[in-house]
């Protein structure tokens, strides 16, 4: 993983266009530092180019104590040290270069990546994201290592929902697998761990998860079957285990996917999710009953969860109390502008209560956010 | 980890009116000629700080402290604006700027707290952290919660994992569930003194598995919590402070004989655990039992007699027996070790009364009100240990 980042970076870094040194500094400094920093700034390229990466980062220090703004030393600097495996110090260059730089993806980038290294997981994840914004260019290897990441810190705070569809865009993009099978078994069993974190004991159930997410996405179905069968034989008692098989089972098999969920629950007494789909399951089924009352259930252990208020706001509308569904969807648009079923769900019930400017409202944002999703 | 711009501009109001004050100033050149003075420097670095020019702003405020070391606002808005760029040495720097020229308490020792752990100065930002909290923990909530919440990892990382945890729990009051706070929360309640992110990766389970009932625990959401416990219990029930959480679970939902049993069991697991004899001595209260009260409690303090909770235990033990001078000396040591623990003072003041020492217990009352005026949550940090209604700070 190191060779693959560090190369993608440097051919990033490579790719910045040299730039003048900041004109930051006073204009009282005298001629005698303006050409020390020129030997500095020299000596410090030269060093890179032979690869004597501990010389150019003296002399790169240097220079950057005579012109602290100089883009290309902070960022040739941020890269040498990360090369070195010193992120922390990384990380405090790369920050610099990105106040100046606030615009460049590859910057925003490598910090993410230090801080991914230097284990400060949440702003590892705000900064990766920020670079996917940003723009990565034409650099695929940086893009795929940077997806990569995003993905699995995406699952370790607990979004395995969006971490999954992540990893699925790898496996449907035609790349690797074999790198991919861990993180889709802990994002499938929603356990909130990097593949470094897995306990020794859940490594073979993860391992059985992900394989038969992968053969289910790559339309093995026979494959499939047969390793969730030996998932659910050989760890009958594990968290997670009945929702993914639940789940499932609820496209082809209805009524086994449901008795999977239940099963979940009784392992998993508050487990949220599992309540959420058999709401669903029973509100498509029309016994709306049932999938108000599994809605509420999940409300009431996450008040705020934005797919719970959609279905709930879905099964009142089944039952035609659109009144409340309506602020019950509401609610759940609130808690999770970017879920485009909200929308549209908005986009019905408005129309049939003959709210043209509310639906209209709502058919842009599914356009903003279709055109969104291709853009990425 | 980092808060917004607005927030911090809100923590220091005097700052905020002279920025309003300059937004009529002309924009500023990056570089200034020499022979421009100090006030118009400053005007320059007002407006362009008004006008969310940040990096030109930086520019000029470092050249305003320059012509003039003792303008300490520069100081503190160069500081402020390092740090949102997240420049924390250079913040840092400028902080220690500021606190020389004006020491006083206030919400700078927190920013300088909160660049030196960024740095990975732990002990200098704990050290400030506390200076910060003596002084009364002022700015606002946006900084407060983001400051307490870097100290009660620190205070993890130090070993201070009751106080630690009396922080995290009103932050989980105050706010949603996070990652940070949850993995914050899982270590200190296993007792484990890192930082998050930065334990051996087996641990990871386990410190998740705590956390979430630890978290849950605090919301009082009792389904919830209990999920995860059971399965900390299952998963790794022989691991030290795992039958801990589970009691303080039990005792929560008042199922004391229950939460007895699990905290005998971590006992024997770790037999030196003072957490698990201070509650299992609290419950012996409630039940009448002051012998074993007394004699857990007092174990306790020979423990750990530098955690102010084995002294109030005790001194709650003591005064059930009747023992009221006893009960109150071991207030006042707890005292000493927790100056800003308002429920301590509380309990002092009604101690007090009860001997007859009227001006002392007036004393403990002030100081009890005072807290409590300013950080009316403060209460909630009052322990679990704290369950008997007599020495309880009102609420």
């Amino acid at each position: 993983m190191i060779a693959l980042i560090a190369s993608a970076f440097f051919m990033a870094a490579a790719s910045l266009p040299p730039q003048q040194a900041s004109p930051s500094s006073p204009t009282t400094s005298v001629a005698q530092a303006a050409g020390d920093f020129d030997q500095l700034a020299q000596a410090a390229k030269r060093a890179r180019e032979e690869d004597r990466d501990d010389s150019a980062i003296d002399s790169y220090r240097q220079a950057l104590i005579l012109k602290p703004g100089w883009d290309e030393g902070l960022w040739y600097l941020g890269a040498l040290l990360y090369e070195k495996q010193n992120y922390f110090e990384a990380c405090t260059f790369l920050r610099r270069f990105l106040a100046q730089n606030p615009s460049n993806g590859y910057g925003w980038a490598m910090l993410g990546l230090s801080e991914f290294e230097s284990h400060e997981y949440t702003r590892a994840l705000d900064h990766l994201q920020q670079s996917m914004l940003a723009g990565l260019g034409d650099n695929k290897k940086m893009r795929s290592t940077v997806t990569y990441v995003i993905a699995i810190l995406l699952n370790r705070s607990e979004q395995f929902d969006e971490s999954m569809d992540l990893l699925m865009a790898r496996v449907a993009s035609g790349e690797d697998t074999s790198t991919l099978v861990e993180p889709l078994g802990l994002a499938a069993l929603r356990l909130p761990f990097l593949p470094a974190e897995i306990p020794a004991d859940d490594k073979e159930m993860i391992r059985i998860a992900g394989n038969a997410v992968l053969a289910l996405e790559e339309q093995h179905y026979a494959e499939a079957d047969k390793l969730f069968d030996q998932l659910e034989a050989t760890y009958p008692d594990q968290p997670g285990v009945h929702f993914l098989i639940g789940v499932h089972l609820l496209d082809s098999r209805p009524e086994d996917g449901i008795k999977e969920l239940k099963r979940e629950i009784e392992i998993s007494p508050s487990h949220v999710t599992a309540r959420i789909r058999l709401a669903d399951q029973y509100i498509k089924q029309q016994n709306v009953d049932l999938g108000l009352q599994y809605a509420q259930e999940a409300l009431k252990l996450a008040p705020g969860s934005a797919s719970g208020h959609m279905v709930l706001g879905e099964g009142l509308i089944a039952k035609g109390d659109s009144a409340r569904g309506i602020l019950e969807l509401e609610t759940a648009r609130k808690a999770s502008p970017d879920m485009v079923r909200i929308h549209w769900d908005l986009e019905r019930a408005y129309t049939a209560a003959g709210r043209v400017a509310d639906a209209d409202r709502e058919k842009g944002e599914i356009e903003r956010l279709s055109q969104q999703e291709q853009a990425h | 980890m980092t808060f917004n711009r607005l927030a911090i501009l809100r923590a220091f109001p005097v700052l905020a009116l002279l920025s309003l004050a300059a937004q009529a100033a002309p924009s500023p050149l990056l570089q200034s000629p020499p022979e421009q003075s100090f006030d118009q420097i400053m005007q320059q670095a007002e407006s362009a700080r008004a006008a969310n020019r940040v990096s030109e702003a930086i520019v000029l405020y470092r050249q305003a402290v320059q012509l003039r070391p003792s303008w300490s606002d520069g100081w503190m808005w160069l500081g402020d604006l390092l740090y949102e760029q997240d420049r924390f040495p250079e913040a840092q720097d400028s902080f220690a700027h500021f606190l020389a020229i004006t020491p006083a308490p206030g919400p700078a020792w927190a920013m300088k707290a909160l660049c030196e752990f960024e740095m990975r100065d732990y002990s200098h930002s704990l050290e400030d952290f506390e200076t910060w909290m003596h002084g009364g923990n002022q700015g606002n909530e946006a900084l407060t919660d983001v400051a307490e919440f870097h100290m009660a990892l620190l205070l993890t990382r130090e070993r201070y994992f009751d106080r630690a945890l009396s922080l995290l729990t009103e932050r989980a009051h105050r706010s949603g569930e996070t990652l940070l706070l949850v993995e914050a929360m899982g270590l200190a309640s296993l007792q484990m003194p890192n930082l998050p992110g930065d334990y051996p990766p087996g641990l990871r389970e386990q410190v998740w598995l705590a956390g979430k009932a630890m978290f849950y625990l605090s919301k009082q959401e009792f389904e919830r919590a209990q999920t995860y416990s059971h399965r900390l219990q299952v998963d790794y029930g022989q691991q030290p402070q795992v039958h801990y959480i589970n009691g303080l679970l039990l005792k929560a939902q008042s199922k004391s004989d229950q939460a007895s049993q699990e905290f005998q069991t971590e006992l024997q697991i770790s037999p030196r655990n003072s957490q698990a004899m201070l509650e299992l001595a609290t419950i012996d209260i409630d039940k009448g039992k002051l012998q074993e009260a007394m004699s857990l409690s007092q174990q306790a303090v020979q423990i750990d007699s530098a955690n102010p909770e084995t002294h109030r235990v005790l001194a709650r033990a003591l005064q059930a027996g009747g023992q009221t001078k006893a009960s109150a000396q071991e207030l006042e040591s707890a005292g000493k070790l927790a100056p800003e623990n308002a429920a301590i003072h509380f309990q002092l003041a009604t101690a007090y009364q009860r001997l007859g020492r009227k001006q002392d217990a007036q004393r403990e009352m002030s100081t009890y009100l005072a807290m409590k005026k300013k950080r009316p949550a403060q209460d909630g940090s009052v322990k679990m240990q704290d369950a008997s209604p007599s020495l309880e700070a009102p609420q």
